[in-house]
């Protein structure tokens, strides 16, 4: 199955520069054909032409609320949308107005699978684990987008 | 008599907190205003010590909205540090880039985020037009609303082809751009240009371009809004008549001085005119009078911001930015900077174009009504209107002149200074550049934002959409709808925020206190 990875988050803001740092770490791997890495960074809704050719998409992005601080979650594109706290688009809108958004104005194919591999708090990180924290989750980024994942919610 | 005089705040990004905006209200009627940005940003800290070309990879990640006009500018100022003119057809595709940038935004900030105040039924709902606004403009449901999601997103399809990539194309760079693309990749963007073409004219203005570039006067106007269902029923059309009885074109004067940098640089040989080598004219206008622009009257006064500050304003390319305080303690109270314009506060963005680009229609209109909301946010629903034209000549010319070069090699970026400036979505900017020993020694950004939503200065001036604040009446405290009307038609992006998905839905935040 075609996959795309796509990192999102403010590479300038510490706190929200988790999945880009995940992004590079995977840019430097030999990653499968039928894996296309994308770096999101705050593009929001300007995502929505790479999510209409049908095939699995795994975001990867910061998260709050989900996971003790430094864990890692798998949310499901319905969990995401649930936490869409105003359907008004601003200039802030970003992953659950996107995939809120997206089966009301897909033109293609939609994807056969949304997951996103939310980093918690990733702010909070001690420095010290903060290497195998974004290693651990390139790694479970990398094995979503192979394998895929049912469960609702997974907690790593 | 009792004048009950309150400061509230004022939720104006809706779900951000970067911006705030306090009002001083007596007897409803809004005497005083605060903008503050609330978050310190310091990119141009972040600048100082790179290699020349880093703010082509960095300052196009500042903001997710116009990513492509940072690079544009930052490039422009590369081009001057190394004395290189780029090849016509690389002016041609960074034009078409920035065009592209510039009505998705405009569209889906009139659509998506003006005009979707009009299905507010806390606001409107007693607005005679109050139930077909919202079958347009409803969020994520609003037949409209709908719409200009789905044209805007295939319009940046043009940005993929001929950027290379998307997101986050670097193909812009000193001496030109880095893709040459084929002829069939030229006609496949004129096929989306078109496609796009066909649906500005048929939702948005109800006409073609050229029945619409007749309409030279309020009059004029008016006699358009009447003479067909389909132009009243139009995108424009309709947004005039709910805007005029809301009474939107009373409320939000502003300062009525306004600064265009100039924009979209024209080839050599090109079917296109301007004035002064753009096709966006650069200038100052204050009270009606507009004038040549001379970038060295710029200058940031930081007395009323949280950064240590000089005892005079300094042109930006001598700026710093130095977080010092935070607290309001010497009048402080944002860490947005004031540009002045030989020490004046103006107001930029599309009705800023449209003044120093002396449009016939806008300026009878402020003749009339002087500026304001409705005035401000028709100049953003329009400006599409001057600009497809230009880039389906640009197109043409592609194709027919592919074969000559888009990119004049530049072995190197040599110690100097040199300056960007164009016109984004929401107006002016600037990136003030110099470099020494081969690396970043001095990087000054200057956002249009910046320009409108600046505090005030050690004067006292406010700035241009705190100035706009004043006079507006509000009926409902609770639901100071029209004070967001006022802001958000200058289109306030302070948007290098944090988006964390967070799992308890956010909840609208109203202080009102005395």
């Amino acid at each position: 199955m075609q996959t795309k990875i796509i990192c999102i988050g403010n590479r300038l803001k510490a706190q929200d520069a988790a999945a880009l740092h995940i992004h590079d770490l995977l840019q430097n791997q030999s990653l499968p054909k039928t894996i296309n890495l994308i770096e999101g960074g705050l593009a929001g809704l300007n995502l929505l032409p790479l999510l209409e050719d049908g095939g699995r998409i795994v975001f990867v992005d910061t998260v709050s609320g989900f996971a003790e601080p430094g864990k890692t979650v798998v949310l499901s594109a319905k969990q995401v949308v649930d936490t869409l706290a105003t359907e008004y688009y601003d200039h802030t809108a970003g992953l659950p107005y996107l995939l809120a958004a997206l089966p009301l104005v897909c033109d293609g194919a939609m994807p056969d699978e949304i997951l996103l591999l939310g980093i918690e708090d990733y702010s909070q990180n001690e420095p010290a684990n903060e290497d195998s924290l974004l290693l651990e989750a390139a790694s479970i980024a990398l094995e979503l987008a192979k394998n895929g994942f049912t469960k609702p919610q997974q907690k790593y | 008599m009792t004048i009950i005089a309150k400061r509230i705040n004022i939720p104006v990004n809706r779900a951000e907190g970067d911006l705030e905006i306090s009002v001083e209200i007596e007897n409803g009627i809004i005497t005083d205003a605060w903008s503050s940005g609330t978050m310190f940003r310091g990119f141009e800290e972040m600048m100082v010590g790179r290699g020349p070309l880093d703010g082509l990879v960095i300052t196009p990640r500042i903001c997710g909205i116009c990513s492509l006009t940072h690079l544009n500018a930052a490039v422009e100022a590369l081009d001057k540090i190394a004395g290189i003119t780029p090849p016509d057809n690389a002016l041609r595709l960074r034009n078409i880039a920035l065009m592209v940038e510039t009505m998705q935004s405009d569209l889906r900030q009139a659509i998506l985020m003006f005009m979707a105040d009009f299905a507010n039924h806390k606001s409107y709902a007693n607005h005679p037009l109050f139930a077909e606004a919202a079958t347009r403009y409803k969020p994520l449901a609003g037949k409209s609303a709908l719409s200009v999601i789905k044209e805007s997103k295939r319009l940046l399809e043009i940005i993929a082809i001929i950027g290379g990539q998307w997101p986050h194309t670097s193909f812009m760079v000193p001496g030109g751009v880095t893709f040459r693309p084929e002829i069939a990749e030229l006609l496949q963007c004129r096929m989306i240009y078109s496609h796009f073409l066909n649906w500005y004219e048929e939702k948005i203005l109800g006409c073609s371009l050229a029945k619409w570039q007749s309409i030279n006067s309020c009059t004029e106007l008016d006699t358009w809004l009447e003479e067909a269902p389909s132009h009243a029923n139009s995108e424009v059309g309709f947004f005039i008549r709910f805007a005029r009885q809301a009474g939107l074109e009373k409320i939000g004067v502003g300062t009525n001085s306004f600064l265009s940098y100039g924009s979209l640089r024209l080839p050599r040989e090109s079917a296109i005119s301007g004035s002064d080598g753009h096709f966006m004219k650069a200038g100052f206008s204050e009270k009606a009078v507009i004038g040549h622009l001379d970038q060295e009257l710029i200058s940031e006064d930081l007395s009323r911001t949280w950064y240590k500050s000089q005892h005079l304003p300094l042109h930006p390319a001598d700026g710093e930015t130095i977080p010092y305080a935070s607290g309001n303690d010497n009048g402080r109270y944002s860490w947005i900077k004031a540009p002045r314009y030989n020490g004046i506060a103006a107001e930029t963005g599309p009705l800023a174009e449209a003044v120093i680009g002396n449009d016939k229609l806008f300026k009878d209109l402020l003749k009339i009504q002087g500026p304001n909301v409705m005035v401000r946010e028709l100049a953003r629903l329009l400006r599409p209107a001057k600009l497809l034209p230009v880039m389906m000549t640009w197109f043409d010319e592609l194709i027919t002149n592919r074969h000559e070069t888009f990119y004049t090699k530049v072995k190197e970026i040599p110690d100097g200074s040199g300056v960007g400036m164009i016109q984004a979505a929401r107006g002016a900017l600037g990136h003030w550049v110099e470099i020494r020993n081969q690396s970043i020694s001095r990087y000054q950004i200057i956002t249009p934002t910046a320009w409108n939503g600046s505090p005030r200065d050690e004067s006292g001036q406010r700035g241009p959409w705190e100035e706009a604040l004043i006079g507006t009446p509000i009926k409902d405290e609770q639901n100071p709808i029209e004070a967001g009307h006022v802001v958000r038609s200058f289109d306030p992006c302070l948007v290098c925020a944090v988006h964390t998905v967070k799992k308890q839905k956010k909840v609208g935040h109203f202080k009102l206190g005395i």
